[in-house]
């Protein structure tokens, strides 16, 4: 039975083996939470120009945009990750590192979701919709960023992490296509190792710890917003 | 006492340590009797009622009705005897009637699915019953579709399927359009000619005063001041009594 | 090297990319009506269970919902046979996962469903004499199926996404086939396209059902 065999390599322990397993974990859960940062920075920003950009009163660039973020919130971000690593290489003779074609798939993905979530909140305020309006030619860039972004990005805050939180989950994904991160690590240690359940438990429970302290935050900005609406 | 129809005695509840909502009520009904309790929000008054329904969990006294005690504390755990309870009828301020449901099936799912009427039976139990109240043209109709009145006496007519020994009637006119109000007071006006016992708590006082044969003024989780509605109403005895009426007076003036 | 466009190819794959669809459909259709079901039992686990069952539940949810569905599907397919000592095929491992997921963020849909219910309608079943099974079965149930169907729907059409994650553990899906065809026919551009194409012309029309119920009821709301 498959537990005899586990417990039998348990007695043959190689010290060495833990530790170097462990140092292979954490290089792929550093390469996870580079890509994620990344990502997360590049998509709260582009969020907000991209919503800004589908708020517009002009057809020619909102339905491109609004087409953008149906198109990247109606596919699995598989499908987006895959189509990414190997049509853009031969679509535009261009060759990129997996982890920059990751870098810039995920961030497409996280920047629609972000979109929407930029433009729920701005338009969940009147005063704020408007002064958006207001500042969509192009030449009132510091209106739109002193004025209209805070308080969009602080009202969006809860949602826009909650995304975050997704796009750490979805970014597993791209150890399917090589990238050398936290999964593809879990997944090369356990089928060379013919011990799945201790290395995929551990990261899932990785992945389940960096998730729960950001839905901790979340709750935290939310309470926090809540407090600040009842003060008001 | 054989005249006793629903005997309270020493009912204590309190909400955790601080809150005591009910400080010893002792109380007996007979079967003639029509009880209407008034009082101060947060005195107790809906309390009491829900606790005389088994809605409530309390933390010392008894319950009866018929003789049997069907609300007690064992074990410091409040003990329903589920058999008696379903002699009880209650019906509340906020209609609470199943939204998703036709009048209809409002009035025969308890029977049919939890007390075995047959369904041809609670059919036509319905359909006699919204008779008798003039509503037959409501019965595949939604709630949603009713003004407040009629889901009030929807509401009422979907408690007295069960055929209920006691009605208990919380504040049912207090959520309604006061051109609404009437048709319901009528209602229960009727049950009372027909000789059902209740007890009512409300804040008609006119109303109280034309259905009661005992009121009891209830405020701080006591009961005040009790007696016929003659006695509470033309000449309370304690200050509080009296200071409530007044309130309750000068509120009505405004209201007529 | 330039690319040669070669949309010829798409009709020599066709069939085989239809089948894949068949599978991502049924295999999302499956697990989202066990994870509604799934999602149900949850919500009143954690609801109207005691200790004892609130919390495994709400640990279930949390876990599920804060692990990524593919460590959850190489889970079952790689880690439970080990533990069980029997072997899950794809197909199965896939439908736990997805159903295991739907199950979770849906309980959350249910939950807060029970919410908009009125506390007053549980006063009225005691005062009506109908016991617990009755009241989930016949007045809550209903309530909270109604009530949450936007949100149900809109967690379909997320588990209907993340079934492309199957084609990891081998299951002949759209997205499996799509990247062996890629792969075999050095044409990814027309095959993957194609492949986007299929979960979008499926996703997106609902996506626009779930914005219009939204935003139905947001006007029966304020009537109201």
């Amino acid at each position: 039975m498959r537990l005899d065999l586990n417990t039998h390599m348990l007695e043959q322990l190689n010290l060495h083996f833990i530790s170097a397993a462990s140092g292979r974990l954490l290089g792929g859960l550093l390469v996870t939470l580079e890509l994620s940062a990344i990502v997360m920075v590049v998509s709260t920003f582009a969020g907000f120009a991209v919503a800004i950009l589908v708020m517009s009163p002009f057809r020619l660039l909102r339905l491109p945009v609004r087409a953008y973020i149906e198109v990247f919130r109606c596919t699995p971000a598989l499908v987006q990750i895959v189509w990414f690593f190997y049509c853009v290489p031969v679509l535009f003779n261009v060759f990129w590192e997996p982890f920059t074609m990751a870098v810039m798939a995920l961030s497409l993905n996280l920047t629609a979701y972000n979109a929407e979530a930029y433009r729920a909140a701005i338009q969940s305020i009147p005063k704020l919709h408007s002064d958006a309006s207001v500042a969509l030619g192009l030449n009132r860039w510091h209106f739109n960023r002193y004025v209209v972004f805070p308080q969009a990005l602080r009202l969006a805050l809860p949602v826009l992490v909650t995304n975050t939180i997704g796009m750490i989950q979805q970014s597993a994904l791209v150890a399917l296509v090589a990238v050398e991160d936290l999964m593809y690590v879990t997944k090369s240690i356990a089928s060379s190792t013919y011990r799945p359940v201790e290395i995929y438990t551990v990261a899932a429970l990785i992945y389940f710890a960096i998730a729960f302290t950001l839905s901790r935050v979340v709750a935290l900005i939310e309470r926090r917003n809540r407090q600040l609406m009842e003060r008001a | 006492m054989t005249s006793e129809f629903v005997s309270i005695h020493g009912l204590h509840k309190s909400y955790g340590d601080k809150v005591q909502v009910l400080s010893g009520i002792d109380r007996a009904f007979s079967r003639t009797d029509r009880i209407v309790v008034i009082g101060p929000s947060g005195g107790g008054k809906s309390t009491l009622l829900r606790c005389v329904m088994g809605l409530e969990q309390i933390d010392a006294g008894q319950i009866c009705l018929e003789g049997e005690a069907y609300v007690r504390v064992a074990n410091r755990r409040t003990v329903i005897d589920r058999a008696v309870q379903r002699r009880i009828g209650m019906v509340f301020q906020h209609y609470t009637l199943f939204p998703h449901l036709t009048v209809r099936k409002n009035l025969v799912l308890a029977p049919v699915k939890a007390h075995g009427f047959a369904p041809s039976k609670a059919n036509s139990d319905a359909e006699r019953l919204l008779a008798r109240f003039g509503l037959t043209d409501k019965l595949d109709v939604y709630p949603a579709q009713l003004s407040g009145g009629q889901k009030q006496r929807v509401a009422i007519a979907r408690a007295l399927m069960l055929e209920p020994k006691l009605m208990l009637f919380d504040e049912v006119t207090s959520a309604l359009d006061p051109e609404l109000v009437s048709e319901v007071e009528s209602m229960i006006a009727e049950l009372a000619d027909g000789g059902m016992p209740m007890m009512i708590v409300t804040h008609d006082m006119t109303f109280a005063r034309n259905i009661a044969t005992q009121v009891l003024f209830c405020a701080g989780g006591v009961i005040a001041e009790a007696g016929s509605p003659e006695q509470i109403f033309s000449d309370p005895q304690q200050p509080r009594t009296r200071d409530f009426l007044r309130k309750m007076r000068s509120d009505e003036g405004f209201r007529t | 090297m330039i690319y040669s466009f070669d949309f010829s190819i798409l009709i020599k794959y066709l069939p085989a990319l239809l089948r894949g669809l068949m599978i991502t459909l049924e295999v999302s259709a499956v697990s989202i009506l066990a994870g509604i079901v799934l999602g149900f039992l949850l919500a009143i686990a954690r609801q109207f269970g005691g200790p004892w069952l609130a919390t495994p539940a709400m640990a279930i949810v949390e876990f599920v919902r804060g692990v990524p569905v593919l460590i959850q599907i190489f889970w079952v397919f790689f880690c439970l046979p080990a533990i069980i000592g029997m072997d899950i095929g794809s197909t199965l491992s896939a439908a736990l996962a997805l159903t295991l997921f739907m199950g979770a963020i849906s309980s959350e849909s249910f939950r807060a469903a029970f919410a908009t219910i009125d506390k007053d309608q549980y006063d009225a079943t005691v005062a009506l004499g109908m016991p617990m099974r009755v009241t989930m079965l016949y007045v809550i149930l209903p309530q909270a199926l109604i009530r949450a169907t936007p949100t149900l729907l809109s967690n379909a059409i997320t588990v209907f996404k993340e079934s492309a994650i199957v084609s990891a553990v081998g299951m002949a899906d759209i997205m499996f086939v799509g990247r062996n065809i890629s792969s075999a026919s050095g044409h990814p551009i027309e095959i993957l396209t194609v492949v986007a194409a299929a979960y979008f012309i499926v996703a997106w029309p609902m996506t626009l059902l779930v914005g219009n119920l939204e935003r139905r009821r947001l006007e029966r709301m304020s009537a109201a």
